[in-house]
């Protein structure tokens, strides 16, 4: 009954916690804490950013052949805490994708394997072109990556722009995929973390063993199928709670049987 | 499906491994760089945060003898060029 009612409260929080987290990791004080990574993606090369990104940091220190400590123990503490919630109430690019979401137009869901293009990317585009092809690969993930697109070049644009010096284009694969964004973040929810993210895809494998997690009560599950509705995921909660493409952002909780709570290991039943 | 118990020391087996990777990386971690003018400058030590800083920016890259080495010479450039 506790757990229902922390549940319900929070995921009426839950912009403001997104909005809260975004001052956080868009360096409102001018710090630029780059010796160290945060647990988001958000471009290390955009004006505005606190920490580095863990991804980039993974990718350059991969093609420099050189093991990312930082990187992988930062992410594996904050995975084996928070999981995917992270993504769901953290993220800056998740938050920007869910604000765009917003606006009112046909919405479409994809089949259930575009999740898995995510784990191409993190073991592709992070880890083996960086390794064998090195940073300068279109493959890159920096290369192509839509949040650097968004939060860097077209900033850095903008500002030769102003200055009035020739503007710098980002090459072609990065200019479309960032297009593509553009116009699918309308037509779907979170396109970039249900097909590519690859820091979703880290948090993803955590999803069954971080400590906190979406508990279904069988006994109080009606199978009304809102859960179903209520997930802009393409998910059936009341099926596969801790479904890999799950970013926590317990909508689904909002079932009129009450079935569905955020859980933590450490709870005793 | 994991049981509570075991999930519960998979989880303390996990923080384990993140907090001994973090601490390494940040305390003890260090590699080699060259300058940017030459194999024939002296190797600079570098720690973890400060690579990452460096990489932030594209300050380093890996050459073809895998030595890894500055991209700049003085002024390191303001953000990462990709």
């Amino acid at each position: 009954m506790v757990a229902m009612a922390i549940t319900a409260r929070l995921v009426r929080w839950r912009m403001w916690i997104q909005s809260a987290f975004l001052l956080v990791w868009l360096d409102p004080l001018g710090l630029r804490l780059h010796s160290m990574c945060s647990p988001v993606f958000h471009c290390y090369a955009c004006p505005l950013a606190t920490f580095a990104c863990p991804v980039g940091v993974l990718a350059s220190f991969t093609a420099l052949h050189i093991f990312p400590f930082i990187a992988i123990g930062l992410l594996v503490l904050a995975a084996a805490v928070f999981g995917s919630l992270i993504c769901g109430w953290a993220c800056p690019f998740g938050f920007l994708q869910d604000l765009l979401g917003k606006i009112p137009t046909p919405k479409f869901d994809l089949p259930s394997w575009a999740g898995h293009l995510r784990y191409a990317v993190l073991i592709g585009a992070v880890f083996l072109v960086p390794y064998f092809l090195g940073k300068d690969h279109p493959l890159f993930i920096c290369r192509f990556c839509p949040a650097g697109g968004l939060e860097a070049a077209a900033p850095s644009m903008v500002s030769q722009a102003l200055a009035g010096q020739q503007i710098v284009w980002p090459n072609a694969l990065k200019l479309t995929i960032l297009v593509l964004f553009l116009v699918a973040v309308f037509f779907v929810k979170r396109p970039w973390c249900r097909i590519l993210c690859p820091l979703g895809a880290i948090f993803s494998l955590f999803n069954r063993v971080s400590v906190f997690f979406l508990r279904l009560n069988p006994d109080k599950c009606t199978h009304c199928e809102r859960c179903h509705k209520l997930c802009e995921f393409g998910i059936k909660p009341e099926k596969s709670p801790n479904d890999l493409r799950c970013v926590r952002c317990i909508e689904c909780t909002r079932c009129g049987p009450g079935a569905l709570t955020l859980g933590s290991i450490f709870e005793r039943h | 499906m994991l049981n509570s118990k075991r999930k519960i020391i998979v989880f303390c087996v996990l923080v384990a491994a993140g907090a001994v990777a973090l601490t390494y990386g940040i305390f003890l971690h260090a590699a080699n760089i060259s300058s940017a003018q030459g194999t024939d400058s002296p190797a600079l030590v570098r720690s973890e945060p400060a690579l990452i800083r460096e990489v932030t920016v594209g300050g380093l890259e890996r050459d073809a003898s895998g030595q890894v080495k500055k991209t700049y010479t003085d002024k390191a450039p303001q953000a990462c060029p990709t």
